[in-house]
């Protein structure tokens, strides 16, 4: 049967605000995300087939674009994470109203770096 | 329940079980992904681990699949391509998973 559903307008069209910048940045995280899983999936199964082929994955992880491949997931997992929290509470029903909102959007993107630098340091025992 | 409310209340679901899971292998991931092998096996092999990254792995790609499923559905305007697009990222969203928990379980010292 023929989907009479109507489509959404393309992003293009819209004026750009936080509220929509969050929108289409949750978007893209989810989809660098499922990326870095299958990019981590793909480095968890080079671990069954010996050290030798680990150390390629290994060598790439030790170079400056390793780490800041490694950088950048850590700040989609953490925009994602934040974003999808703010989504609950919408779904609970508070953080509708256009200043809460506009706050909670900037949370998202500030806390995101935050909480970046924080697992790093974490991550490494930096502290 | 119609089918876009249950894939609402999966989604909901999916989303408060992913948001520690992910927290917890994030950090994890930065402490050990520079690490050599040995190293990196003693995390993996660690019966904790195995259990929450299979979890993680299923969960976070039904989360993926459903998510990116909404957009195939709001952009893609031919119907045979999304679904076809909607197919396939069902299956590798079984599929990857699947054949990493088989190696996660597999992995030895």
């Amino acid at each position: 049967m023929e989907n009479k559903n109507p489509l959404s307008p393309h992003i293009q069209i819209y004026r750009w605000h936080i509220s929509s910048l969050i929108s289409i940045s949750h978007r893209i995280t989810g989809i660098i995300n499922i990326v870095a899983l299958i990019f981590i999936c793909f480095w968890i199964a080079l671990l069954i087939l010996g050290e030798q082929n680990y150390e390629y994955i290994n060598f790439f992880f030790q170079s400056f674009f390793g780490k800041f491949l490694v950088i950048g997931i850590t700040w989609s997992f953490s925009f994602q994470i934040l974003s999808e929290i703010r989504h609950l509470f919408w779904d609970l029903g508070y953080g509708f109203e256009i200043t809460t909102s506009k706050i909670s959007g900037l949370i998202v993107i500030f806390g995101s770096f935050t909480i970046t630098i924080l697992i790093y340091i974490l991550g490494r025992q930096l502290v | 329940m119609v089918n876009a409310t249950k894939k609402w209340v999966f989604l909901k679901i999916s989303s408060v079980i992913l948001i520690p899971l992910m927290l917890w292998f994030i950090i994890n991931f930065v402490s050990i992904y520079d690490k050599n092998f040995d190293e990196v096996l003693v995390f993996l092999t660690k019966e904790s681990s195995k259990f929450l990254l299979s979890v993680l792995m299923i969960v976070a790609f039904f989360f993926s699949a459903l998510s990116i499923s909404e957009i195939f559905e709001d952009y893609v305007h031919d119907e045979k391509i999304k679904n076809i697009s909607i197919k396939l990222l069902y299956s590798s969203a079984i599929i990857i998973p699947f054949l990493t928990i088989i190696v996660i379980f597999n992995l030895n010292i």
